[in-house]
């Protein structure tokens, strides 16, 4: 199809958007060492490397560390209230399908007040990319026990010790009905960090990154085990998913070829007790989409609205012997 | 269904009947006996036009939805054999109705045929008759007019298939404008909340409604936002352009409001686009383009504005000097094109060669020329030729227009050209549509739809599309498919019949352009039934006689086969005039039949030479054998060739050269930083950034070691190798050697 005149036009006016271009006024009050710098960064190098127009990207978040990164980003932003990032991207998402929208969350944003929404988001599969900062805590309010929490962990709210198995939120995903792409990454591989968040942008759906994300508060050393031995680290690799780089290979030998379709063995991997899988478990582009299927005819104007109310009412009015509505509202 | 089923039937009516002589008046084809009765058969028509915008098939005929509804309601075999019977004697109702001149939706036409139906059987309403067809009806979920085929069909089914392609067209372009006007009014209202009016205490009244107890002091709010108010105005020509595009997007007369018309403001009186004179359509078009001009430009602009993409110093030349030379095919597409009824005898025949000039201006227009009669006079009355040179051709000239889409076809072939026809209608140049309609005044006693089909069996109205968008060759363009038994120079039918004895006799004969003119009481005078006793061996069958030398033996005659009032088979033959004009035809099928690739001169031609040069080879060959020194086989005469790319040794470096010249320098793993931003609290003269926001040595000297050692200490991926001490001045170097052991 042949290019219309508006986007000649439009092709006149050369943009050349930087890093800095998405870096908001405000620096990021994370604490030294956190994750959260390392998801922003990669989030940055998308937007300038897609040139997304600041004023085309929307990042909501709920409440929690990890939602604190709208206020990060040159970009249009929801800091919304906890747990429900979910519905406010969704409405963005459907009054206004033109923008790139960012979900940022946490574990106890998303796990725990906004597991309904994360469930029908999922569900939904509107087109979208939620990023789940899972840092295993509430670190916002210094250190209690999220659902994600290692079965065993001491914090303010569970002195003794958390007495539940933690949820897995990768394999909770992938038992949604209309699931279309689960990822799994450390923040500690920024380069796979980048690789992932870009493959689930490019993703027609509702893309659902799990984010390994280091606490070095209040949750120090946590992933140690898995930062110094590159042998706890499942690679999954497939010409649909992530291909790493020699230099990664050579460091992480425990590689797996997964084909991003097959979800009986995503729902195996997602499992996985002593290593963690990393890559795109699950990505299927043809499940419906929400904000498709219900994409309207025609936009409601207001003159639409007025019109489609007036033909109701008129269902139920009283009109004069030899007289009816008319279409001109008379 | 098609002509090419018919043949006589010996059961028929008169079949056995041979008549002592022949009445010239009431002559017909023989292959025609077996429609007698048209009104019983389930064919194409009643077609159904089925409403809807984008409706994937248009047409429908009634026999196939009735098919449909039978196959999800009334199984094969005995369980489903009553509602059978019961819909099929229904739907001989509605056709009989049809037949009638009734031309109702089908669901009205449904609900009157059933409650006749179930008046005459005696049953009340809601009763067995009633409920069986009632449990049809509801698998039927599609609804349009019925109609018949008469000499009003061609114009019924194209405007149907115009207005179709238009509310397709009317809802993309509503769904794409009124988007716009909703953007665009967005980013006004954005900007209206930070101005003064909108800060005014009666704005800020009026958007709060009633305030039944006065408890807002909307002069204290007003004072208390314009603090607080943002200054980052829109420039005022923006704001100006954005209205201007908004009030012509609002105001454009191409389309109406649609379901919106209750309260659409500012309505205007849309255009029509219907004309029944292509010189109408041509003024319209040339009134009408200033504001096309000015509707394409305000919709570029909205959809720059909406992206924020509209430069002023870029941007407003170009719209300053755009005129109709810069409208695009894009633009005009999306805009209606005209449908213009021309009539051929009926039109002017000035109007149809203007016709031909707007085609070829490649106008957004769609003619349809409707061609009732296609053998004409039988001499030529200017500017109608005779004989069937004329009409028959017109859509053959439009193909050599080039960009023109090009549909011909007959009235009773217009549910298999319908695929064409809507094509035809959304291709975003010309189109040209010729349709007979089979209601040829001067063949009385033929049904429209038998004679349409007969027109298209005989080779003189073939159905054919060319489609310039197909691409860029003629087999993608050109299509000839839709005729039967295309390969063929005339399709070939048997002739069932029974012979004076009453032995039943079967007979393949072919549907030439003699039978079809036999139809024509104006061709009698070139006919002479010949009856039976009177048959002799001089007689040879018409497309026999087309395929000898051109009637050199004055004694052979050609004849087609005839039957007359009541069935009697006789021989008809013809002049040398149809004859010389079955040959024009037939050459003009064999042209269509060679763009469609069929029997191609230049490949029968290439194949010729081909075989032609292989049997020079062959002879020469079997001549060499015969000597002994020939017989060596042949040498081959090239190795094939070796696969020689070795694929070369990758060069690879190993990191660790870097890593040695490195050893004695600090360096970062910086593919690795997760800009933790740790280390550039430290010293951000020491640790930069670089364009992906990951950490690296910027400056070695802008430092201390320990401020390198404490670095990579405090690194949550320990990814900072301090080096060596650069200043061996520097204190505790010992012990920050040694803390530095781990990280080198």
């Amino acid at each position: 199809m042949t290019a219309s005149m508006s986007q000649c036009l439009m092709q006149m006016v050369q943009t050349d958007y930087q890093i800095a271009d998405y870096q908001s006024d405000i620096t990021p009050r994370w604490c030294t060492g956190c994750g959260d710098n390392a998801i922003l960064t990669a989030m940055q190098r998308l937007c300038r490397d897609e040139q997304l127009p600041p004023e085309k990207t929307v990042c909501v978040s709920g409440i929690g560390c990890a939602s604190r990164l709208p206020h990060y980003m040159n970009a249009y932003g929801f800091h919304g209230i906890h747990g429900r990032a979910l519905p406010i991207a969704e409405g963005i998402k459907i009054r206004r399908p033109d923008l790139s929208v960012f979900v940022t969350t946490g574990d106890g944003d998303c796990c725990s007040i906004g597991a309904a929404h994360w469930i029908h988001a999922v569900r939904y599969n509107m087109n979208m990319t939620m990023l789940l900062h899972d840092n295993n805590v509430y670190g916002l309010t210094k250190k209690q026990a999220s659902p994600t929490s290692p079965k065993g962990l001491k914090s303010n709210t569970t002195p003794f010790g958390a007495t539940l198995n933690p949820l897995n939120p990768l394999s909770v995903t992938l038992g949604i009905s209309n699931v279309s792409f689960v990822a799994q990454v450390p923040d500690w591989i920024p380069e796979l960090l980048y690789d992932v968040l870009s493959k689930a942008y490019h993703h027609k759906g509702f893309s659902f990154i799990r984010i390994l994300q280091r606490c070095p508060n209040f949750m120090n050393h946590h992933f140690d085990a898995a930062v110094q031995d590159p042998l706890r680290v499942r690679m999954l690799t497939h010409a649909d998913g992530l291909r790493l780089k020699p230099e990664l290979s050579r460091i992480y030998k425990n590689q797996e070829t997964h084909d991003p379709l097959d979800l009986n063995r995503a729902q195996a991997l997602a499992m996985l007790d002593e290593e963690i899988p990393v890559g795109v478990l699950y990505s299927n582009p043809h499940v419906p989409c929400y904000d498709e299927l219900r994409k309207g005819k025609r936009p409601s104007t207001p003159q639409l609205v007025e019109t489609v109310l007036n033909e109701e009412f008129d269902k139920v009015g009283i009109w004069p012997e030899g007289q009816q509505a008319t279409s001109n509202g008379e | 269904m098609q002509v090419a089923q018919i043949s006589t039937d010996p059961q028929g009516q008169g079949s056995d009947v041979f008549m002592e002589e022949a009445a010239l008046t009431a002559l017909r084809p023989a292959l025609f006996a077996r429609y007698n009765a048209l009104d019983s058969l389930r064919y194409d028509y009643p077609l159904v036009l089925i409403e809807g915008e984008e409706v994937e098939k248009p047409l429908m005929p009634l026999c196939h939805i009735v098919d449909e509804a039978l196959r999800l309601v009334a199984p094969q075999g005995p369980d489903g054999e009553e509602l059978r019977q019961q819909v099929l004697r229904l739907e001989q109702r509605m056709r009989e109705k049809v037949a009638a001149g009734a031309e109702e939706k089908l669901s009205e036409l449904w609900r009157i045929s059933v409650s006749e139906l179930v008046t005459e059987s005696g049953q009340s309403a809601f009763g067995p008759l009633d409920q069986n067809l009632d449990r049809a009806r509801q698998t039927i979920t599609l609804d349009g007019r019925v109609i018949g085929c008469t000499e009003a069909t061609p114009g019924k089914v194209l405007a149907h298939v115009w207005q179709s392609m238009h509310l397709a067209r009317a809802r993309k372009f509503r769904y794409k404008v009124d988007r716009l006007v909703l953007r665009l009014n967005d980013i006004l209202k954005s900007d209206h909340i930070k101005s003064d009016e909108a800060h005014s205490p009666e704005a800020l009244s009026k958007s709060m409604g009633l305030d039944g107890d006065n408890s807002i002091d909307f002069g204290v709010l007003s004072n208390i936002l314009h603090r607080v108010r943002p200054e980052d105005r829109l420039p005022a020509d923006r704001v100006a352009r954005i209205k201007h595009v908004l009030q012509v997007l609002q105001t454009q007369a191409f389309f109406g409001p649609g379901r919106a018309t209750y309260s659409y403001p500012d309505k205007a009186v849309c255009y029509s686009y219907v004309f029944q004179s292509c010189t109408e359509a041509l003024d319209a078009y040339r009134d009408r383009l200033p504001s096309v001009i000015e509707f394409s430009k305000a919709l570029a602009i909205a959809e720059m504005e909406v992206e924020n993409k509209y430069v002023p110093d870029l941007h407003d030349g170009v719209f300053a000097n755009f005129d109709e030379s810069d409208l695009t095919e894009e633009q005009m597409a999306f805009l209606p094109p005209a449908m213009i009824f021309l009539r051929d005898g009926v039109t002017e025949s000035s109007e149809i060669s203007r016709a031909y000039e707007a085609l070829a201006c490649g106008l957004p227009i769609k003619v349809m020329i409707q061609v009732d009669d296609i053998l004409g006079p039988t001499s030529p009355e200017p500017p109608r030729n005779s004989f069937g040179a004329g009409t028959a051709r017109l859509a053959s000239m439009a193909m050599g227009i080039n960009n023109a889409f090009v549909v011909q076809g007959s009235s009773a072939h217009m549910t298999r050209m319908q695929d064409a026809m809507v094509r035809a209608m959304h291709y975003g140049g010309s189109a040209m549509f010729s349709i007979y309609s089979g209601a040829t005044k001067t063949v009385p006693g033929v049904p429209a739809y038998i004679l349409a089909a007969a027109a298209t069996e005989a080779r003189l109205f073939p159905n054919f599309s060319y489609d310039p968008s197909a691409g860029p060759d003629l087999a993608s363009r050109f299509d000839l498919s839709a005729n039967p038994q295309m390969e063929k120079d005339w399709p070939e039918h048997t002739l069932r019949y029974e012979d004076p004895t009453g032995v039943r006799k079967e007979e393949v004969v072919s549907f030439t352009y003699g039978d079809f003119a036999l139809a024509d009481t104006r061709y009698h005078r070139f006919c002479e039934a010949i009856e039976r006793k009177s048959w002799s061996g001089d007689m040879v069958p018409f497309e026999e006689w087309l395929e000898t030398s051109g009637g050199s033996d004055a004694i052979k005659r050609a004849y087609v086969q005839g039957v007359d009032r009541q069935d009697a088979l006789m021989r008809v033959v013809v002049d040398d005039k149809i004859v010389a004009a079955a040959r024009r035809c037939k050459d003009a099928w064999n042209r269509l039949q060679e763009l469609a690739g069929i029997n191609n001169s230049y490949v029968l031609a290439q194949l010729a030479e081909e075989r032609r040069k292989r049997e020079a080879l062959l002879a020469e060959l079997s001549s060499d054998a015969a000597s002994p020194a020939a017989v060596e086989p042949a040498q081959p005469v090239a190795e094939a060739a070796q696969p020689t790319a070795e694929p070369q040794a990758a060069s690879e470096e190993e990191d660790s050269v870097a890593a040695e010249v490195m050893d004695d320098m600090p360096w970062i793993e910086t593919s690795r930083c997760t800009t933790c931003n740790e280390c550039r609290q430290i010293n951000d003269q020491l640790f930069g950034y670089n364009e992906n926001m990951q950490a690296f040595i910027a400056d070695p000297d802008a430092g201390t070691y320990r401020q390198l050692v404490e670095a990579a200490e405090g690194c949550q991926v320990s990814i900072i190798h301090p080096g060596k001490p650069r200043n061996p001045a520097e204190p505790d170097l010992d012990d920050l050697m040694e803390r530095a052991k781990p990280f080198l």
